[in-house]
């Protein structure tokens, strides 16, 4: 099964619309995601005149706060980065311990990725200068007009969303018929940008398919030859935001020098 | 395989369901967001009710999956989809195109919209019917201009190649179909609030104001397409295809962008009058009365307590003085009783008051916040608005009258806008009853630690004394108790500071936490102070430090005591014989020796009438004394033998 992935426009928000920005895609994508009975449940924006609908799960709701609170916190620790949120969907498999993992195997087939660009504190250098420009503008109209081109973003962005779904529905697992019955989830929160194919540091444990089969790959091969190097490219691999191609790369190349 | 064939012969009939529940559920979704109604509740069920088609209600009964819960997606009624689908269910070949009209009025056209009923219908053809409100009709069809500001087209397009059944494939197809119909009528169902006729109809929907445009919709097979012009500013959005086993389900929409400017139009407010009907008639005005004067004399100094109230003043020096001394006869008269604690009375007598009635205050006032200092507490000198208060929330203000020395989270979420925190106001002797039922409901909604202040200067009120001591004397026989209890009060003092306030003024968790998970059931007004028999005559929070200056100053400032012993004797005296069932009601009473205790308490009461004006006695109250302090000494070992 494919592995459909999304990467959302990025969005370029103040601190204080973070929330909001977050729980209207964040729900926008559950909701179309949670495919048991729901009664569906309207939700009004405070900060924008948009309206996004919640499936109604009171879980569903405290968890996405709670990854948004953690979004939060990590945003004012590295308040200099771009931040991203992954919304990952998967399918449990293989419970059983295997040669090669002891954990449950996650089979991921769908997953978001939000960016955000934060901006930055008038008084903070940032390296972003036009944003900084944006928000040291004096006058409320620099601020409206930045708080409608942002309302329009976003409804852009929930747009992408109902495109996304509607184009792709081939990879979606069969729907159980449960009431509220929702995919397996999870949310994770980076500091980078997958596109850059730069290694996170503080990306999440898990890891696609192609990675997964790669440390697989790296896990034999250390069997034969061990060194430090397979191992920390093994150890990288781990971390689902680099590309595939980069990962094979390196693995040919550290294999070759190794002998 | 019976199960098999019987499955596979119902298979096309699945597919046939499946595909006029489409239609069905699609049009159940854009005319719930398209067509205003004056409630939810009145139209679901007035509608539903009154308008059942027999077609309908057999298809539903013939249905396999209950109505309103196709493709999991759970909806409230919507009449307009049901007297159109009937339609569609004699053929699923023509396509249902939707037509959602804006209904314009000129700007002299006086009459009011009221988003009523759209069961008004002119037939235009066997398939056709236009559904207007019936404030539409009402101005003529001359007068008012349509414009169609939303055009969506559900159609069913069927391939020429027909399909096997009875295949094991299709079978599965049909399941297949629903799921992804599932995940199409979930789009749908985001997309129709992303449009921007979702705002008309939002602002539709919302009594505020009296709109000079409505919202109509028409539902046909065969329209004329739009010019090219008219496209050219319509925006398309289609829904990806779902293919079926014999063609495919298609679903898109035109719409205008800019139907927003229509919003925007100027629109006849509705009079504040409406308001006012929830203005409680008789408690209004005084308060109203009291609230204009502390806004005269506020002066500039005192800028940061804003509000001039005058327990403030006492507390805090304020420079201006005592506002309203007496906003009415009641509040004058306990005024009088205890000259320095008047100044807080004002807080406890507002929650009855309002209690009683549904207030919309007017006041400028203050938050009440301001004045009462507290470790964590932020002034904020904003005025509160004059708003309208429902009745429904009158607990909440009144909480949040008495919430004022206290900066506590939970206020904040307790929807304070809607405050008016002029209410802390007159004290007046029905303040007792009052106050229970203030502290019930402040109890309830989360907010009792902020009547604390409240509670506590009420309590050295002459009344409250009374009062406490009537309670002290339920839930503690012995005099001796309340006098422990009273010197245990006044050594109190010198924990507040450091520790947490307990005592006989402590609120059990237990009833912080039940009151507290019913922050919208509002107690009635005049409850009993039942409540406060349990020693729940202090909520203990976060106000611990003003609490605790309030107090130390209270006390200083009290009255005599003897006073209250005389009231207390008096009660003794009274409730002599109710000893036995006080002390099976307070499961801390020490109800082993309630007779020695009583008598004991008696001679307290009798002694502390006269104070010993002789050494010798002063040394039979001192060996009274002793004799006591041995009683409640054995009680004490007595429970735990």
């Amino acid at each position: 099964m494919n592995c459909e992935v999304c990467q959302l426009n990025e969005l370029e928000v103040e601190h204080f619309e973070i929330r909001e920005v977050l729980r209207c895609i964040l729900h926008t994508i559950l909701f179309h995601r949670a495919l048991g009975l729901v009664r569906p449940k309207d939700v009004d924006l405070e900060l924008f005149e948009i309206t996004y609908v919640q499936c109604g799960d009171v879980e569903v709701e405290r968890k996405i706060d709670e990854k948004i609170d953690q979004f939060i916190d990590r945003v004012e620790k590295h308040p200099k980065k771009k931040n991203q949120i992954c919304l990952s969907f998967y399918e449990v498999k293989n419970k059983q311990a295997t040669w090669f993992t002891n954990k449950v195997e996650h089979l991921y087939w769908e997953q978001w990725y939000i960016n955000l660009n934060v901006m930055q504190h008038p008084k903070t250098p940032s390296g972003k200068s036009h944003h900084s420009k944006l928000v040291v503008d004096p006058g409320v109209e620099a601020g409206g007009a930045r708080r409608v081109a942002l309302e329009a973003s976003l409804r852009d962005v929930l747009f992408q969303i109902i495109k996304f779904v509607n184009e792709k529905k081939d990879h979606v697992p069969s729907i159980p018929n449960l009431e509220g019955f929702l995919f397996p989830y999870e949310i994770t929160i980076s500091r980078f940008c997958i596109q850059d194919g730069y290694v996170q540091e503080d990306a999440p444990d898990t890891s696609s398919i192609d990675a997964q089969l790669i440390i697989i790959a790296l896990k034999f091969t250390l069997l034969l030859s061990p060194c430090r190097e397979v191992k920390y490219v093994a150890l990288c691999l781990k971390v689902n935001m680099i590309k595939p191609t980069v990962c094979k790369l390196e693995l040919y190349s550290i294999v070759e020098t190794e002998g | 395989m019976a199960s098999y064939q019987e499955a596979s012969h119902s298979e096309p009939a699945k597919m046939e369901q499946i595909i006029t529940e489409f239609f069905a559920k699609g049009l159940h979704i854009i005319l719930e967001s398209r067509c205003p109604y004056v409630s939810s509740r009145n139209y679901s069920c007035e509608q539903v009710l009154s308008s059942p088609s027999p077609s309908s209600s057999s298809s539903s009964s013939s249905s396999f999956w209950p109505r309103d819960k196709w493709f999991n997606l759970s909806l409230r009624d919507c009449p307009a989809a049901l007297e159109n689908i009937d339609l569609w269910r004699q053929s699923n070949l023509e396509p249902m195109i939707i037509d959602v009209i804006l209904v314009q009025r000129p700007v002299n056209n006086d009459q009011i919209i009221s988003s009523s009923k759209s069961g008004h219908a002119r037939n235009f053809s066997g398939k056709e019917r236009v559904y207007y409100s019936s404030d539409n009709e009402e101005f003529g069809s001359d007068t008012k201009r349509e414009k169609i500001i939303e055009r969506w087209v559900l159609q069913y397009e069927s391939k020429r190649s027909g399909v096997s059944s009875g295949s094991k494939r299709s079978t599965c197809y049909s399941h297949i179909l629903f799921n992804k119909l599932i995940l199409l009528m979930r789009s749908l169902y985001a997309t129709v609030r992303l449009l921007p006729a979702y705002k008309l109809f939002r602002d539709l929907n919302s009594s505020a104001q009296i709109r000079r445009y409505n919202l109509g919709h028409r539902v046909s097979s065969f329209v004329e397409p739009f010019t090219r012009i008219e496209e050219a500013d319509m925006q398309r959005f289609v829904f990806t295809p779902v293919d079926t086993s014999c063609g495919r389900l298609c679903l898109s929409v035109l719409y205008h962008s800019s139907v927003l400017d229509v919003s925007s139009e100027p629109s006849t407010p509705i009079s504040p009058q409406v308001i006012q009907e929830y203005v409680g008639s008789p408690l209004a005005e005084p308060l109203r009365k009291f609230s204009s004067r502390p806004m005269s004399q506020m002066s500039p100094a005192s800028a940061p307590f804003g509000r001039r109230h005058s327990w403030g003043y006492d507390l805090y020096r304020a420079s201006s003085p005592l506002l309203n001394p007496s906003p009415s006869p009641t509040y004058s008269e306990s005024y009088a009783s205890v000259s320095k604690q008047r100044s807080r009375l004002p807080p406890a007598s507002l929650p009855r008051q309002l209690s009683e009635n549904t207030p919309a205050i007017h006041v400028k006032n203050p938050s009440f916040d301001e004045y009462w200092p507290s470790p964590t507490f932020t002034p904020s000198p904003s005025a509160s608005p004059p708003i309208y208060i429902p009745g429904s929330h009158v607990s909440n203000v009144l909480l949040r009258s008495e919430s004022a020395p206290v900066s506590i989270p939970i206020s904040s979420r307790a929807g304070i806008s809607s405050l008016p925190n002029n209410q802390m106001l007159p004290p007046s002797p029905p303040m007792k009853a009052t106050r229970s039922s203030v502290v019930k409901t402040d109890a309830r909604s989360g907010l009792y630690k902020t009547s604390s202040t409240a509670d506590k200067l009420l309590s050295f009120e002459k009344d409250e004394v009374g009062r406490m001591s009537r309670v002290e004397s339920s839930s503690n026989i012995s005099p001796p108790k309340s006098f422990s209890r009273s010197s245990s009060r006044f050594s109190y003092q010198d924990d507040y500071d450091d520790s947490e306030f307990s005592g006989p003024f402590v609120v059990d968790d237990d009833d912080m936490t039940d009151l507290g998970t019913r922050p919208g059931s509002f107690d009635q007004p005049g409850h009993p102070s039942g409540s406060r028999e349990k020693g729940s005559l202090f909520p203990v929070r976060k106000s611990q430090h003003a609490a605790v200056g309030t107090l130390v100053q209270m006390l200083k400032k009290a009255p005599s005591l003897h006073q209250d012993i005389s009231v207390t004797s008096n009660l003794l005296q009274g409730s002599k014989h109710e000893m036995p069932k006080n002390s099976n009601q307070d499961p801390d009473e020490i109800s082993s020796t309630p007779r020695e205790q009583q008598s004991t308490s008696v001679n307290f009461a009798s002694s502390g009438l006269v104070s010993p004006k002789t050494t010798a006695g002063a040394l039979e109250e001192l060996c009274e004394y002793k004799e006591m302090k041995n009683s409640m000494l054995k009680q004490g070992k007595s429970p735990q033998a």
